[in-house]
């Protein structure tokens, strides 16, 4: 088969409150164009295929995989990285949390952990454990084992995360 | 390998009609995707042949659910998030809005779509059994016009289906005829999330004076596509429920099925898994019917006191009691745990504590002298997994009790059931650093679990 390169196209989308122009083709992923052209590297590649969660960000309201977005439909659309939470350097409550419980061994699912765990907060300002449980499942952590994690997330959600 | 996105063409559509005629536009064919939970799984391993994609996931046109007089139409490009959340999805065909809920995790269910899960055609989809069981019909769209076909004809063979190459499917629609029906939707796999199914089904019947009716069982990943048991069906139809038909129809359903050996499980333990899912299918239509037989309707029908005495053991506050039986009738279990939910949620403090009081403590055997017999079996049930934790964990448990209560004044509320000794230490020692505001509210939320698990076990008998 004869390999024909297309054209990049100018793609338009805001980033942690910021508009940004990217030039991509657009079958490029979002995750790729977040890590390389915009130099966020917090977002993970772990699976690359919708599995792991560690690329999790928030698109528009919704947590996404960006490994499966292509960037294309991701123009004109909202996105939250994990850069993007807190103020400056203040973390947001999540993040505190996170540290205070030890939500974190070699940090490759924390992004994704983090950013699930504010979407949940958000659809759910008071879940209950199992809410938590189901709101992270799509985020796997391969270190060490969720117990931390799911309790840093209750303790957010008690301190008003979601307000 | 990774595949290289410069060999990709893929456009984006404003609308429907500019997205059937860019289908249309042959003979080199687009392929449509939509959340690219399953296509851009296979770009990213290199396996995906088409070179000419089009974007379908904001079409505003496949993106409605509308509900009309006889039927919901689901728009193809509804994510699972659209159905699981969906008010009348969730109440007239809650076996769709629960296979919406364990389709992969919630980033997938933000991005997966009903008719990309359609066409994917994969035999273990988890939404295709429930639309088996209710008679889906799909309207296909294209240039040419549309057409509605039954969605059980449209899976033919392992991942083909009768979907031209020019043709969307725009909506799926659901009778809205269950409203009496019983359902129970089942998934056996490794766990809910991302695991794809070992086994699903999507059942549902009729049940009248006792005798069963219109049972409809569908299942996945047990052939080649997703199948209903129409021999099963059948045996089912007109009879009472009763332990001889529970074992011939789980036979029978063993036997209708074609399942293989892969990578996720053998074809013996789903003939298996699909007996034991009947059964229980079996068992839930006895069940209910039961349940509108007796216990509810027994107690709609009490005096007040005796309503108030026989459901407090599910709750232990007097309050909370003397405001259930205040609401009644009750027609079903749904109704009276929700009920629960906002009569507890009303009460005073003090009426919170009255129901903390009739506990035992957590790891020891002994309630309260206020507990009524019956609540005392519960707990004891209840923490059957804690009384089996090795002993230390059980001089923690006593120990972080004593501390507990010189700081909050009260015994400490956890909804033990299914949990481990240990697993209840951990909390414990979290909840420890609540401030008292905080710790009351947690309380209450266990309390309000342990009331629910115990209103179904009370009404079920």
């Amino acid at each position: 088969m004869t390999k024909t390169a297309r054209a990049k196209s100018e793609i338009a989308l805001t980033v942690n409150g910021k508009p940004k122009t990217v030039r991509a083709y657009p079958m490029e992923r979002l995750l790729d164009v977040l890590r390389l052209q915009l130099g966020l590297t917090g977002t993970k590649e772990g699976c690359g295929e919708g599995e792991c969660g560690a690329c999790s960000v928030i698109m528009d309201g919704a947590l996404i995989d960006s490994c499966l977005v292509p960037v294309l439909q991701a123009q004109g659309s909202n996105v939250v990285t994990i850069e993007g939470l807190g103020q400056d350097v203040r973390a947001c409550t999540v993040q505190e949390t996170f540290l205070e419980f030890g939500g974190a061994q070699c940090g490759i699912c924390t992004p994704g952990m983090i950013l699930a765990a504010v979407h949940l907060l958000r659809e759910k300002p008071e879940p209950t454990m199992d809410d938590i449980r189901q709101g992270l499942a799509g985020n796997l952590c391969r270190c060490t084992g969720y117990v931390q994690i799911f309790e840093a997330v209750a303790a957010a959600a008690r301190r008003g995360a979601a307000r | 390998m990774r595949s290289d996105p410069a060999e990709y063409d893929l456009v984006a559509p404003a609308n429907l009609q500019a997205a059937v005629s860019l289908l249309a536009s042959g003979p080199d064919r687009w392929l449509p995707i939509a959340g690219g939970t399953d296509l851009m799984v296979q770009y990213a391993a290199g396996t995906l042949r088409a070179r000419k994609l089009v974007s379908i996931s904001r079409l505003p046109e496949l993106r409605r659910i509308e509900v009309l007089a006889e039927e919901i139409q689901i728009g193809a490009g509804c994510t699972y998030s659209d159905i699981r959340k969906h008010d009348s999805v969730q109440r007239e065909f809650p076996m769709l809005a629960s296979a919406a809920g364990w389709t992969g995790g919630i980033a997938n269910q933000n991005r997966g779509t009903l008719g990309g899960n359609i066409v994917n055609a994969s035999p273990a989809a988890d939404s295709l059994p429930a639309l088996l069981a209710y008679d889906a019909e799909l309207i296909l769209v294209s240039v040419r016009g549309e057409r509605r076909v039954p969605y059980s004809t449209f899976h033919t063979s392992y991942k083909k289906i009768t979907l031209a190459g020019d043709e969307l499917i725009r909506s799926v629609c659901v009778p809205r005829r269950f409203g009496g029906y019983i359902s129970d939707a089942r998934k056996v796999g490794t766990r809910n999330a991302q695991a794809v199914s070992k086994v699903c089904m999507a059942a549902l019947a009729r049940v009248e004076n006792g005798v069963i009716h219109d049972a409809r069982v569908a299942l996945g990943s047990v052939a080649p596509v997703p199948i209903r048991l129409t021999e099963t069906e059948r045996v089912l139809e007109g009879k009472p429920f009763d332990a001889s038909l529970v074992q011939l129809a789980s036979r029978m359903a063993a036997a209708e099925v074609a399942p293989i050996d892969d990578i996720r499980s053998t074809a013996r333990y789903r003939s298996a898994v699909v007996a034991n899912l009947i059964a229980e299918f079996l068992e839930k239509l006895g069940g209910k019917h039961q349940v509108r037989g007796a216990t509810l309707e027994r107690w709609n029908g009490l005096p007040a006191v005796e309503a108030e005495n026989e459901i407090l053991p599910c709750c232990g506050s007097r309050s909370w009691a003397r405001s259930m039986a205040a609401r009644r009738p009750f027609r079903d279990e749904a109704s009276v745990l929700a009920a629960s939910d906002e009569a507890w949620r009303v009460l005073a403090e003090a009426d919170w504590m009255e129901a903390f009081a009739s506990h035992p403590r957590i790891g020891e055997s002994r309630a309260p002298e206020s507990a009524t017999a019956r609540s005392a079996a519960w707990s004891s049930q209840e923490q059957r997994d804690t009384a089996g934790a090795d002993e230390d964990v059980k001089a923690a448990l006593r120990e972080g009790n004593r501390e507990y209560e010189r700081r909050f004044g009260q015994i400490f509320i956890v909804c033990a059931a299914g949990k481990s000794g240990a697993e209840i230490l951990q909390i414990l020692r979290h909840r420890l650093q609540n401030d008292d505001r905080t710790e009351v509210r947690e309380a209450a939320e266990q309390q309000r679990q342990i009331s629910q698990i115990r209103l179904g076990k009370w009404l079920r008998g």
